[in-house]
């Protein structure tokens, strides 16, 4: 364990050191939950890449400056989250806070499956729910339900105040409620 | 544990559990293309500051050739001054060659001291570009 320790400890130096070695590891680690956040975001996939070689470009100029505050994924995910932002903004979109569509419900099916059972297909389908919320309560419900990241590290990656990411999280649950009770089956109850 | 409770839990659950399988996959070579990113910002930072140095010699080259000439044109005593040291200068540095040509040994130390003092100055320029 304390060799383990030892051993992060000695990357992260080599990572600050500014090893490309060490930093490509940090890439193959990383790039799938910085890609996932540029997606939550609703980037489009050459967007997404744009902005996920911005995230790591940035990532490289401050790893120097991280002293381990927070975990090295919370430190990322606040970088690349920025990035999305900045280049929604940039193009003329803004992290919306209300649907543009009505949400439609997603999916119907049979049998209501276990929490240990979900097939590829009902996966998808909470994937699509998630993506007709809102951009920041999206954001949220990864962080929170994917990522398990604490209300403190979700309002420090998105720059608000926990009582503000609570918000998000108790209004996205709402609406995915609604919106997956097919797949979800009908014991849920949706008020 | 009321019915509520139990239907919130299983969401979350549910949620949570389709949320974790899902992934959103990069490119293949999404590593490399960065990494190539990060030597190509390196190699326009070092450009740049090399740029930047270059251009300040200029300057300096520049400033030096305007003010040597707004002191010859403002003040021509002390530009008069200057001109005879250098020719002092040049004078004493002239005698000094013959002198040392005279004597060989002195020659081929000044010599070995010279080719000394240029390695040393080219070994530190290339060390400091490396």
């Amino acid at each position: 364990m304390a060799d383990k320790q030892h051993q992060k400890v000695g990357w992260l130096e080599l990572l600050r050191s500014g090893d490309h070695t060490a930093f490509a590891e940090f890439v193959d680690k990383y790039k799938s939950q910085v890609f996932l956040c540029c997606r939550t975001l609703g980037l489009a996939e050459d967007q997404a890449e744009d902005v996920a070689s911005d995230t790591f470009l940035a990532a490289y100029k401050m790893i120097a400056k991280y002293r381990g505050q927070a975990d090295l994924g919370t430190w990322l995910w606040t970088i690349a989250y920025r990035q999305g932002i900045n280049y929604l903004r940039k193009n003329g979109r803004f992290p919306e806070l209300i649907c543009e569509q009505s949400p439609t419900p997603v999916g119907r099916q049979e049998d209501t499956p276990t929490a240990a059972a979900y097939s590829k297909e009902q996966q998808e389908l909470v994937w699509a729910a998630v993506k007709q919320l809102p951009t920041l309560w999206a954001t949220a419900v990864i962080l929170h339900y994917r990522q398990e990241k604490s209300l403190k590290d979700i309002a420090l990656i998105m720059k608000t105040k926990q009582n503000t990411v609570k918000t998000y999280l108790f209004r996205a649950r709402k609406m995915l409620q609604q919106l997956l009770a097919d797949v979800f089956g009908e014991d849920i109850d949706v008020r | 544990m009321s019915a509520d409770k139990q239907n919130a839990n299983c969401f979350d659950a549910g949620l949570k559990c389709a949320l974790k399988s899902h992934s959103e996959p990069a490119p293949l070579d999404f590593t490399e293309k960065v990494l190539r990113q990060i030597r190509q910002s390196q190699e326009q930072k070092i450009l740049a500051r090399v740029v930047v140095q270059e251009r300040l010699a200029l300057t300096g080259c520049i400033i030096l050739a305007i003010v040597f000439i707004v002191l010859t044109v403002a003040l021509p005593g002390v530009a008069a001054g200057l001109t005879l040291q250098a020719e002092t200068l040049s004078y004493k540095i002239d005698h000094a060659l013959q002198t040392v040509g005279s004597r060989w040994q002195l020659c081929i130390t000044f010599m070995a001291a010279f080719v000394f003092a240029v390695y040393y100055l080219v070994d530190s320029l290339v060390a400091d570009t490396r």
